[in-house]
Parts: structure tokens; C-alpha cells; sequence
């Protein structure tokens, strides 16, 4: 049975190779990141005695390196499923990689020799007023960050260019002709994974102008030009642009899924009414959440507050209703054909559910009052990112790499999937009951009773470094032939 | 006796609703990957994949609804606060810095409104109060240039604990001071 999404094989080998450099160095970083991450929770558990200094310079980098690396693994991904059918310029996509790479030294520039600690959300004033690292540090620090803005720019513009003209502009790459005219069935509709390419690339522009109005005032601020920056309105601007962009990583794994999973299920995921309106709905409802990071800024307008609750419940309708829902029911009855790939896909599935609704909860304004900056939000963010989007890359790596190398899986490739499920899933179970006992995030050091948990999540974490370093292994052992592969001729 | 934040939101309460939604969503999935060997086409299914949408839809407005009406009431705004618990007896001047905390008295009434007017001499701060148990009760942040009021009726006497709650630099865990409440 046709699947409706192109194959691998008939796919340009350039932008292949770009894509799997995303996918490795993304996903490479994400690795490491996470290896830091286990430093941080063996401090927590009193069996490692990181300095504050250390811990949170390593907590700012864990923090911005896993949201890049998990975003430009996915943009990789992304642009490997829709290269079958939109012409991509690997050239643009090369200079992407090479501004996030670019930008991640310059952050860990100023982390390593600036001594810059201010956490990924880098919350003026703080970057400028540590203390303990200079302003100098801080500019760089943000210098990384423009430059991240600059290297999304290049490949979200590369994404809907490529789109755009691949379907004949931009009404029809948004497969406005489903959404309007539902009833005049048209037999050359846009695929998901191009009309999720092409919403991502609207809202990860839309999202670095947002970025750019946060870190100008506070350039000009450190060249002397500006006084100082109000906080709430720096506060409001950083926060529409990072959980945008923490947002934004889901929705461009997604669309990896929306490309992969119905090879394995044997049957097409169209782009039926309800999928074409939520993705067009994505575009505006991704920017309204924001500000229920902000229900404890008393001095935040009302109205925001309420926008902050009824946008964050707004997500849930075309995450939960239309692709989390369209996911299960795709595989539902079709002879499912289980690897790493599929079972990693379907854990993301979960992740995203379960780690949305810890998020929910938590925008609920007087729940959010005894949960915010404890580590019930840890939780919710690492369930959607380690279970969520990082195991829809892992699975897309591990499926594209065996895809193009014709590597055989081996029969603990399985195992080390679902061992990384459960490993996954019984650390963020621990991280929400953490923070059920009102457990402070971004602490440096843990009091003896809070100790246990992190104590507890160990058994977890081994289970995740067991099966990534299996499957990781794995997979970098196919990436020599898979590039290889892409360099003979036409696929 | 338990110390409950006015809100009467039970933070262990809510992670087991989570853990309950949990439950009953990893069912549904497990059984759906339980029944993902062959089986009726998509097109059979299709209808009542459509119906589960909008079921779905129906219930996710009027639950979203339901909640959204339920926590106006119970929100931690200073307007809120002050209808359910009346006007500060007390008015404690919170300044925030790093690292400390400056108050205006350390000593509070139990069992009046009392109003903690909280603000920051540099960066973002967390205003938290945390019960002799150990369990968060309220918390406002600490902004500069901005003066937050938080409303507060202390259930019991005791040695309350403050603990920044947004990371400020690299002492942020140590910045902590005492409120006893008689």
C-alpha cells in the first residue's frame, strides 16, 4: 500500500548529507548536554560535589545546548523528509549549521572563560549583573544568541522558500485549498511534512524578530546608548521568544513523524481537514502561551495572565486532538512493523501527551502558584524534550542512517528502545513528584531530604545511558556507509 | 494541622491527577499499540476516529472551560486575595538582592492578612514562603523597578522559611532568611 510520502531513495543525496550533519551534531549535543545533566543530578543526589560556580555554568549550557541541539537536529530531519518532493539549498542549510555551530561556541566561550552562569533563559538583568562574570561575558553570551537567531533565519527562510515554490506559493504550501474547500477534494494536496515545514519556517522567523526586540535594547544597553531596560518588558519579550522556540522543537520533530511513521504503518497520513487546521492554527496559537511564565509578575496585566492560561489550553487542541490522536490512529490496525524507529516514535507520542499535560496542569494560575520554579516544571519540559522530541530524532536518525547504509537492525536495538522509554519515563516520573514536594529548581545543592529522589532516579538514568550508547553506537557506525551512500549518483 | 496556601491547591494532589491521567492515557495507548498488528483498513476506522475528534474536542472546551471559571476564584493576584481574605492587619517591605533578603519586620500575626509588598534592588528574584513542613505555600516574584503585593494569611505560628525561587546568580540556593509568625 502506497504511504503517499516519498521514499529516501528518490531524494537529492546533497541535502541528505546536511541533514544528517544536523541530525548527528544536534543529536551529538544532546548527548553531552545530557551527560552534564547526569553531573547536575549526582550533585542533587549528594554523591558529587559539583562548586555553585561550576554547577550553574553547566546548568546554562546543559539548558541552551540541549534546546539548539534539539531544534537543529529536528530542523535536519525535517528537511531529509521533505527533500523528496521541495527543492532545499543544502547551501543555505550548510550555513545554518555552520552559524549554530558558530553560535554554541560563542556561548561556550563565555560559559568556559567568561564564567557567564545565567541560565539558558538568560532573564535580563541577570546576564549583565551576575557578579560573578562580567558584562563582557554577558555580550557574548547574547552575541550566541543572535547568531542562533541568524542561523534560524537562514534555514527556516531556506524551509519556505523551498516550500513555497516546491507548491506553487504559499496559500497552497499551507494546503489552504483542504482547509476552505473541504469538500472540492483536490488530488495534488500538500503533505503534512511540507505543510509542517512551512509553519515552522513562519513561526521560527516571526519568532527571531521576537528575539531580535529582546537582545537590541539590551545591546544598546551595554554600549551605553540605552539606561537601562525595563524587566517586565524584557521579561515578557525573552519568554514569547523561549518557549516559542521550546515549542517550536516539537512541532518541527513532528513533523520527522508525520514523514516517517506511516512507512512503518504502511499507510499515508493525509492532509485531511482537521490536519491542515490545526498546523494553520499552530501559527498563531505558539505565541500565546508565553506569559504563563509570568503568573508570578503580580505586576503583569490581568489580561495577559488570562491570555497566558487560555493560550496554553489552546495548544492542547491541535497537539492532542489532531496528531496525537492522528498518530495512534494511524497505527491502530495496520500491521505496524515494530523497530527502533516505530517504537521510539510512538514513546515520543506518549512523552508529548503526558509531558503536555504536567504543563497544563502547571498553567492553571493557582496551581502554577505553588509549582512555578519548582521542579514540576523540570519535569514537564523534560518529559516532552527527552520523551517527546528527543526520541522522535533519535528514532529519525536510526531510520534514515539504516535506510541509506541497508544496515540490518539487531535484535537488542528493540530492547535499548523501550529500555530507553522506561529509563525516560521513571526520571521524569521522579522529577514531577520532586516537585509535588516543592522542591526548588536551579539549585545548586539539594537539603538532605530532598536528596532521595535524585537518589532514586539513578537505576533511570543508567537504563538511558545503556540503551542511547547502544543505539547511538549503532547509529554512528551507519553514518560512514549513509554518506557514502549519498554520494552515488542519483538514489 | 496542614499548612494550605489560600488557593487550597494540594501540590501532591495534583501530581497524583497527573499520575491518574497518566494511567489512563498510557491504557489507551498501550491498547492501541496492543491492537497495531493487522486489522480493519483505515477507511473503516476512519469515522470513528473523526467522532473520537470531536468528542474530544467537546470535552477538552468544557473541561478547559470548567477549570479556567473554577481557578478565577482561587487566583493569587492582590485583588483576589484581598475579597477572600480582607485588608492587611500587617504590611512587611520585602527588598530582594544578591544574596538577601531585607524585610521590614521578621515577626508576623497568624491568622490576619498580612501583605508582603515585594521589589528587587538589581536582578529577578522568587519570593517564596515555605511551611516549618517543608511545602511551598506562596510566592511572588521579586522585580526590579516593579513593587509586587502579595496577600497572605498565615494558618498557624511558626518558623517559615524564604527561599528565592528565580535563579539570581551563583548563591541563588543560599539566599534564604526566617519569618516567624505568632
Amino acid at each position: 500500500m502506497t504511504t503517499d510520502a516519498p521514499s529516501l531513495n528518490a531524494t537529492n543525496g546533497a541535502v541528505l548529507r546536511v541533514a544528517i550533519a544536523y541530525l548527528v551534531v544536534g543529536l551529538g549535543t544532546v548527548a553531552v548536554m545530557g551527560l552534564l545533566g547526569v553531573l547536575m543530578r549526582l550533585d542533587h543526589a549528594g554523591m558529587l560535589l559539583v562548586s555553585p560556580d561550576w554547577f550553574y555554568r553547566i546548568m546554562t549550557l546543559h539548558g541552551s545546548g540541549m534546546i539548539t541541539g534539539l531544534l537543529f537536529a529536528s530542523f535536519g530531519g525535517l528537511a531529509a523528509v521533505i527533500s523528496a518532493e521541495v527543492h532545499l539549498s543544502s547551501r543555505a542549510l550548510w550555513i545554518g549549521l555552520v552559524l549554530y555551530l558558530t553560535a554554541m561556541m560563542l556561548v561556550v566561550l563565555a560559559i568556559v572563560f567568561g564564567r557567564f552562569a545565567a541560565g539558558w533563559t538568560v532573564l535580563d538583568p541577570l546576564p549583565y549583573q551576575g557578579k560573578t562574570w562580567t558584562e563582557s561575558a554577558g555580550v557574548v553570551a547574547y552575541a550566541g544568541y543572535l547568531v542562533t537567531g541568524l542561523a534560524i533565519v537562514v534555514v527556516c527562510g531556506a524551509m519556505l522558500r523551498g516550500t513555497t515554490a516546491a507548491r506553487g506559493g504559499l496559500r497552497r504550501a499551507l494546503a489552504w485549498e483542504v482547509l476552505f474547500h473541504p469538500k472540492r477534494p483536490s488530488p495534488d494536496v500538500t503533505h503534512p511534512p511540507v505543510l509542517i515545514a512551512t509553519v515552522t519556517a513562519i513561526v521560527g522567523l516571526v519568532m527571531v524578530v521576537v528575539g531580535l526586540v529582546y537582545l537590541v535594547p539590551l545591546f544598546l544597553e551595554a554600549a551605553g546608548l540605552v539606561r537601562h531596560v525595563d524587566a517586565l518588558f524584557s521579561k515578557n519579550a525573552v519568554l514569547l521568544f523561549g518557549h516559542t522556540m521550546a515549542n517550536l522543537c516539537v512541532y518541527v520533530a513532528a513533523g520527522m513523524v508525520y514523514g516517517t511513521l506511516p512507512r512503518y504503518a504502511h499507510r499515508p497520513w493525509k492532509t485531511t481537514w482537521p490536519v491542515a487546521a490545526a498546523w494553520n492554527a499552530i501559527i498563531l496559537l505558539i505565541f500565546f502561551p508565553w506569559s504563563h511564565h509570568l503568573y508570578q509578575d503580580f505586576a503583569q496585566p490581568l489580561g495577559l495572565q488570562i491570555l497566558g492560561n487560555l493560550g496554553s489550553f489552546a495548544g492542547g487542541f491541535p497537539s492532542f486532538i489532531v496528531t496525537i490522536v492522528g498518530a495512534l490512529a494511524l497505527v491502530y490496525g495496520a500491521g505496524l512493523e515494530w523497530s527502533p524507529t516505530s517504537i521510539l516514535m510512538l514513546l515520543g507520542i506518549w512523552g508529548w501527551a503526558f509531558g503536555g499535560a504536567g504543563a497544563l496542569l502547571d498553567a492553571i494560575v493557582p496551581i502554577n502558584q505553588v509549582m512555578h520554579n519548582t521542579m514540576w516544571v523540570a519535569a514537564h519540559f523534560h518529559t516532552y524534550n527527552m520523551v517527546g522530541v528527543a526520541a522522535f530524532a533519535w528514532a529519525y536518525l536510526y531510520h534514515i542512517t539504516a535506510e541509506l547504509s541497508h544496515a540490518r537492525e539487531r535484535r537488542l536495538d528493540r530492547w535499548a528502545a523501550w529500555l530507553y522509554g522506561i529509563g525516560a519515563v521513571g526520571m521524569v516520573a521522579l522529577l514531577f513528584f520532586e516537585g509535588a514536594h516543592s522542591v526548588p529548581r536551579r539549585y545548586a545543592t539539594h537539603d538532605a531530604e530532598w536528596q532521595g529522589y535524585a537518589r532514586a532516579a539513578i537505576p533511570f538514568v543508567a537504563m538511558m545511558v545503556i540503551a542511547l550508547g547502544w543505539l547511538g553506537g549503532e547509529m554512528l557506525a551507519r553514518v560512514g556507509p549513509a554518506w557514502r551512500r549519498t554520494r552515488i549518483g542519483p538514489l | 494541622m496542614k499548612h494550605v496556601n489560600p488557593s487550597g491547591v494540594n501540590p501532591l494532589s495534583v501530581f497524583w491527577v497527573l499520575l491518574g491521567l497518566g494511567v489512563a492515557w498510557t491504557a489507551l495507548w498501550g491498547w492501541v499499540l496492543l491492537h497495531a498488528g493487522p486489522g480493519p483498513s483505515y477507511e473503516t476506522t476512519a469515522p470513528t476516529v473523526h467522532r473520537v475528534r470531536r468528542v474530544l474536542f467537546v470535552l477538552f472546551l468544557v473541561i478547559f472551560g470548567a477549570v479556567f471559571a473554577v481557578s478565577l476564584r482561587a487566583y493569587p493576584y492582590f485583588q483576589f486575595r484581598s475579597r477572600s481574605l480582607g485588608a492587611p492587619v500587617a504590611t512587611v517591605d520585602v527588598q530582594a538582592s544578591q544574596w538577601n533578603w531585607t524585610l521590614s519586620q521578621t515577626d508576623v500575626p497568624a491568622r490576619v492578612p498580612v501583605e508582603f509588598a515585594v521589589t528587587s534592588q538589581d536582578v529577578n528574584h522568587g519570593f517564596a514562603i515555605y511551611a516549618p513542613d517543608g511545602r511551598l505555600l506562596t510566592q511572588v516574584q521579586a522585580m526590579p523597578g516593579y513593587t509586587n503585593r502579595l496577600l497572605y494569611r498565615f494558618a498557624q505560628p511558626g518558623a517559615y522559611t524564604i527561599r528565592c525561587l528565580e535563579y539570581c546568580g551563583v548563591f541563588h540556593h543560599i539566599m534564604l532568611a526566617t519569618l516567624t509568625v505568632r
